[in-house]
C-alpha cells in the first residue's frame, strides 16, 4: 500500500527567523550569568593567590613561621646582608656551596654516606644541627653523645670559643663530645664540666670550620629570643655572605650528580611541559569538534513498560510473604480439579464427590487418595506446598478420557 | 559555529613545530593561527539561513514498511554551499541515515532522501532540519536548525491479514459459492436450483417443484448488510504489555481483520475508540474506504491511563445502533475491571445486540502457572492459577448474560475473533 506523496510544507522554509543581532543578543543573555560567575571565580583566585608569601610547616624551615620553624633566624640573617638559599636537594647544595660560604644541615636521618661526601667535598663551612651520625663521618674530633630528651635547659658557655663567649648562655639539650685535639665543646649540662659533653662544638679541619649543635631548640622561632640563643645562631650562620640552608628531603637520593635516579620531574626533557600545553590545545579543539551536535536530540514519548504478568507475580509474592499456604494450595487444587473435570467432560458446576469419583476412575487410583490430594488439608510449609504441586501435576498427567 | 576534524589536525600539526621551537610562545602563536584560520573559514562559509528547504513526506505508511522523507533545498546565497544537512526524525521513525553531504553552487538546488522504517504506530512529527555549511578550508563552518513541518502517519501493521484468505474461503463456503457445493447454512433465502443427489430432502421446495417438471431445492445464504460495531477500549487495561507490545496492538490487529472480513461478507462495519470519551470513530464508510479509514483511525489509538467508562460505551452504542447488530468489545478480561465496569452494563447490551468480548491473554501467566523451580515459583504458580480461575469465572458470568467471550494469546486473537464472527454468521445469529 503506497500512499501518495503529499507536501506538508508548501512554501520552502528559509532561515530560522533569527538575525545576527537577535542571535548575539540571545547568546549574550544566555551566557552573561556564566561569564559573571567565571569572572568572580578568577578574581577570587587572584586575590587568594596574591598577598601571602609561601609558608611551610617543616621543622626549622626558613619559611616556617610556627614555633618549630626558623623564619625569625632566616629573616634576621637576610636583613644583615646574608644571602640565605633554602634548598632541599643535595644537587643544589653541590652547585651553590663553595669555600667561603656556609652550609646549614638540619638533621641527618635522610642523608646517606654519598650525600655526606658531597657536603665534605664542597669545602664550605658546615653548621650541623641535630646531625650526630653525619658528624662522625665528617670529622674525627667530635662525636655525638646522648640526652636530647626533656625540656631545653639554660646552659652557660664554659669554654673560650668567641661565639660561645659572646652568647653567654643558651637554652639547649643534648651533648657532643670532643674525641680529638682541636675540637672545642661548650655549653655543658648544668652542673657538669665540658669534658662530659656540651650542646655546642666547633672544630677546624682541612681549612674549614665545622660547627655542631646537638639541639634544634636555639634555632627555633620559639626559643631564638631566649638567653643568648640568637647571638650564637647568628654568629654561627652569619660568618659568610652565602648561607645554604639545607634540609634533606625524602625524594632526594644519591649524590645528586646524575649517577643515580633523579626525581621523575627532573628526568623529563624540558620540552615536555610545552608539548603538553600544545596537546591541551589539540584536546580543546577536538572537544569543540565532538561537542557540537548537528541539531538537537529528538525526543519522543515511550509506551508503558509494565508487563501484564507483574500483577500475577505480585500476588504470588503476597501469598509467599503472608505464608498463606492454604490460599496457594487451594488455588493449585482448584486449577487442577477444574482442568481434570473439563478433560473428563464434567460441567464446571460438578460437585466435589463427582469430580473425585471421575478422576479416581480415570487414573485408577483409590478414591480416598484422590480426595486427599484434591480436597485434603492445606500444607504448612514450602516443602509441603511444592510436594502438593508435583503430586497434582502427576495426577493431572494421568487423567485421560476413558 | 562548528569545527571539523580538520581543525583538530591543524592543531595537532603544531606538535612538531613545538618540538622544533620549544617555547610557550610557539603554542600561543599556533593557537592563534588555529583560531584565525577557523574564523576566516566561518566568515567565508555560505549562510545556512539562505537556503530554502521543503520537506515532502508520504501521508501514511504501514508499520515496518519503508518510507522516505525528501528534502528539497534551494540555495539562495552567493557563496558555494558545502556541508551537511540532517533531516531529524524521532527514533521510532527508524531513519537509517539522516545526514547527507551537500555541495551546491549558488542558485542551484539539491534533493536528499532519508529512508524511514517506522517501528511504532501513530503520527511521527519531523524535528528540525539542521544545515551545517563549511568554509573553503573545511576547518569550520556555520550551523542553523530550521523548523520545517513534516508528519508521517504510521498505520497499524495489519500482520493478521495473512489469516484473511483462509477466512474468506470459509465465507465463500458459507455463501454457497464455493467449488465444493456444501449447502450454505443460513437463514436468508437465496435462490432455487435443481435437486442433485446428496441435497437435504427437507430443503425441497414442493411448490416450485409442482410448477416445473424437475425437483427443485431452495438454497440459503447467510444474511448480508448486517451491522458490526467494533468498540476498542483504550482504557488503562489496554496499556499493559503482553509479550513485547501493548495489549492494544493485538486488539487493533483483531479489529482490522474483522473489519476486512465483515466488509467482504457484505456487512457494514463501524468503529468506536473509547475510554472515557470518544477517541475516534469510523461510521458510514463503505467499500474500499472502510479499511483505509479503519487504519487511519486505529493508527492514532493510544492507551490512556484512565478507567474505561462502560455506561458511556453503552450510551454510545445505543446512540449509534438502532437495530440489532454485532457489538465486538475489544477489551481485557481483567476480573477486577470487568466486575467493576462491564458486568453491570453487559445486560443492557446483550438484550438488544449480539455481543462478543475479545480479550488478549498473557502467555507469561501460563509459563508462571507451570513453573515449579522453587518455593517462590510455586507461589507464583498458585497466583497464576488463581488469576486463570478468576478469568474463567468472569467469562462464565459474561456468557450467562448472553455475551460470547474470546480469550486468546496476542497472535491468536485476530483469527479466533474472525472464526467467532464466521460461526455467528453461519448460525444466523447476527
Amino acid at each position: 500500500m503506497s500512499a501518495p506523496t503529499v507536501t506538508t510544507a508548501h512554501a520552502p522554509v528559509v532561515g530560522d527567523g533569527t538575525s545576527v543581532r537577535s542571535r548575539s543578543a540571545r547568546r549574550w543573555r544566555r551566557a552573561r550569568w556564566w561569564l559573571a560567575l567565571l569572572g568572580l571565580v578568577v578574581v577570587a583566585g587572584l586575590l587568594s593567590a596574591l598577598p601571602e608569601p609561601r609558608t611551610s610547616t617543616l621543622t626549622l624551615a626558613p619559611d616556617n613561621p610556627g614555633d618549630l620553624g626558623a623564619r625569625a633566624a632566616a629573616q634576621i640573617l637576610g636583613r644583615q646582608g646574608v644571602d640565605v638559599r633554602y634548598v632541599r636537594h643535595i644537587a643544589e647544595v653541590r652547585s651553590l656551596a663553595a669555600p667561603g660560604s656556609t652550609v646549614l644541615v638540619v638533621g641527618d636521618y635522610l642523608l646517606d654516606a654519598d650525600q655526606i661526601d658531597v657536603l665534605d667535598a664542597t669545602g664550605a663551612d658546615l653548621v650541623m644541627v641535630d646531625a650526630g651520625w653525619a658528624l662522625g663521618l665528617l670529622t674525627d674530633t667530635i662525636a655525638a653523645g646522648g640526652g636530647t630528651g626533656g625540656e631545653p635547659e639554660v646552659r652557660s658557655a664554659a669554654c673560650d670559643d668567641p661565639d660561645a663567649v659572646a652568647a653567654g648562655s643558651i637554652t639547649a639539650r643534648g651533648s657532643l663530645q670532643a674525641t680529638g685535639p682541636g675540637a672545642v665543646v661548650c655549653f655543658p649540662a648544668a652542673g657538669t664540666d665540658t669534658d662530659l659533653g656540651g650542646a655546642y662544638a666547633v672544630t677546624e679541619s682541612d681549612g674549614r670550620r665545622i660547627v655542631a649543635l646537638a639541639d634544634v631548640a636555639p634555632l627555633t622561632n620559639e626559643h631564638l629570643a631566649e638567653q643568648g640563643n640568637a647571638a650564637l645562631v647568628l654568629r654561627a650562620l652569619g660568618r659568610h655572605e652565602q648561607l645554604v640552608w639545607y634540609i634533606p628531603s625524602l625524594d632526594d637520593v644519591g649524590a645528586g650528580d646524575g649517577s643515580t635516579d633523579a626525581a621523575p620531574g627532573q628526568l623529563l626533557p624540558p620540552v615536555v611541559p610545552i608539548l603538553a600545553l600544545q596537546l591541551v590545545l589539540v584536546v580543546v579543539v577536538a572537544a569543540l569538534w565532538r561537542g557540537r551536535r548537528l541539531g538537537r536530540l529528538v525526543t519522543e514519548k515511550l509506551p508503558v513498560v509494565v508487563r501484564s504478568g507483574e500483577t500475577t507475580r505480585g500476588r504470588g509474592r503476597l501469598y509467599r510473604r503472608a505464608r498463606s499456604y492454604g490460599h496457594a494450595a487451594a488455588a493449585l487444587r482448584a486449577g487442577a480439579a477444574a482442568r481434570s473435570a473439563a478433560r473428563l467432560g464434567l460441567p464446571r458446576s460438578a460437585p466435589a464427590p463427582v469430580v473425585v469419583d471421575a478422576v479416581a476412575r480415570a487414573t485408577s487410583r483409590p478414591a480416598h487418595t484422590v480426595e486427599a490430594l484434591l480436597y485434603g488439608p492445606p500444607p504448612t510449609d514450602d516443602r509441603g506446598l511444592a510436594q502438593l504441586a508435583r503430586d497434582l501435576d502427576h495426577l493431572e498427567s494421568e487423567v485421560h478420557r476413558t | 559555529m562548528a569545527v571539523t576534524w580538520r581543525a583538530v589536525v591543524l592543531a595537532a600539526l603544531g606538535l612538531p613545530v613545538v618540538l622544533l621551537v620549544p617555547a610557550t610562545g610557539t603554542v600561543l602563536l599556533w593557537a592563534l593561527l588555529v583560531v584565525v584560520a577557523c574564523a576566516v573559514d566561518v566568515a567565508l562559509a555560505a549562510s545556512p539561513r539562505e537556503v530554502g528547504v521543503r520537506r515532502d513526506v508520504p501521508a501514511s505508511v504501514r508499520l515496518t514498511e519503508p518510507s522516505s522523507s525528501t528534502l528539497t533545498l534551494s540555495h539562495l546565497g552567493r557563496r558555494r554551499l558545502r556541508g551537511v544537512v540532517r533531516d531529524a526524525w524521532p527514533p521510532s521513525s527508524g531513519a537509517q541515515v539522516d545526514r547527507h553531504r551537500l555541495d551546491v553552487a549558488p542558485g542551484e538546488g539539491a534533493r536528499v532522501r532519508t529512508v524511514l522504517v517506522p517501528t511504532r504506530r501513530g503520527d511521527a512529527h519531523a524535528d528540525r532540519v539542521t544545515i551545517r555549511t563549511l568554509g573553503p578550508l573545511r576547518l569550520a563552518g556555520r550551523q542553523a536548525s530550521l523548523t520545517v513541518p513534516g508528519r508521517l502517519r504510521v498505520l497499524p501493521e495489519f500482520a493478521s491479514r495473512r489469516h484473511l484468505p483462509s477466512r474468506l474461503a470459509r465465507l465463500r463456503e458459507l455463501d454457497g459459492r464455493a467449488a465444493v457445493q456444501v449447502r450454505g447454512p443460513g437463514t436468508e433465502f437465496d435462490s432455487l436450483r435443481e435437486y442433485v443427489i446428496g441435497d437435504d430432502v427437507r430443503s425441497i421446495d414442493w411448490r416450485a417443484t409442482a410448477r416445473r417438471s424437475d425437483v427443485v431445492v431452495r438454497t440459503w445464504r447467510p444474511e448480508r448488510d448486517r451491522r458490526v460495531l467494533i468498540v476498542l477500549d483504550t482504557g488503562r487495561t489496554s496499556a499493559v504489555r503482553v509479550l513485547d507490545a501493548p495489549r492494544l496492538d493485538a486488539s487493533i490487529e483483531a479489529a482490522l481483520l474483522l473489519a476486512a472480513l465483515a466488509t467482504k461478507a457484505g456487512d457494514r462495519v463501524e468503529l468506536l475508540v473509547f475510554d472515557r470519551k470518544v477517541r475516534g470513530r469510523v461510521a458510514s464508510a463503505t467499500g474500499a474506504r472502510v479499511m483505509a479509514q479503519f487504519a487511519d483511525t486505529l493508527a492514532l489509538a493510544e492507551p490512556a491511563l484512565v478507567e474505561t467508562d462502560w455506561p458511556g460505551v453503552v450510551a454510545q452504542v445505543r446512540q449509534r445502533l438502532s437495530q440489532r447488530a454485532l457489538v465486538v468489545l475489544l477489551t481485557a478480561l481483567d476480573p477486577a475491571a470487568v466486575e467493576q465496569g462491564l458486568l453491570g452494563v453487559a445486560g443492557q447490551l446483550t438484550e438488544r445486540h449480539q455481543v462478543v468480548l475479545a480479550s488478549v491473554s498473557d502467555p507469561e501467566v501460563d509459563t508462571l502457572r507451570t513453573s515449579r523451580d522453587s518455593a517462590a515459583a510455586v507461589f507464583d504458580a498458585a497466583a497464576a492459577e488463581r488469576v486463570g480461575l478468576e478469568r474463567a469465572a468472569v467469562a462464565v458470568r459474561l456468557r450467562q448474560r448472553g455475551a460470547e467471550v474470546v480469550d486468546a494469546l496476542p497472535d491468536d486473537l485476530a483469527p479466533r475473533l474472525a472464526d467467532t464472527y464466521l460461526a455467528l454468521k453461519a448460525a444466523g445469529r447476527l
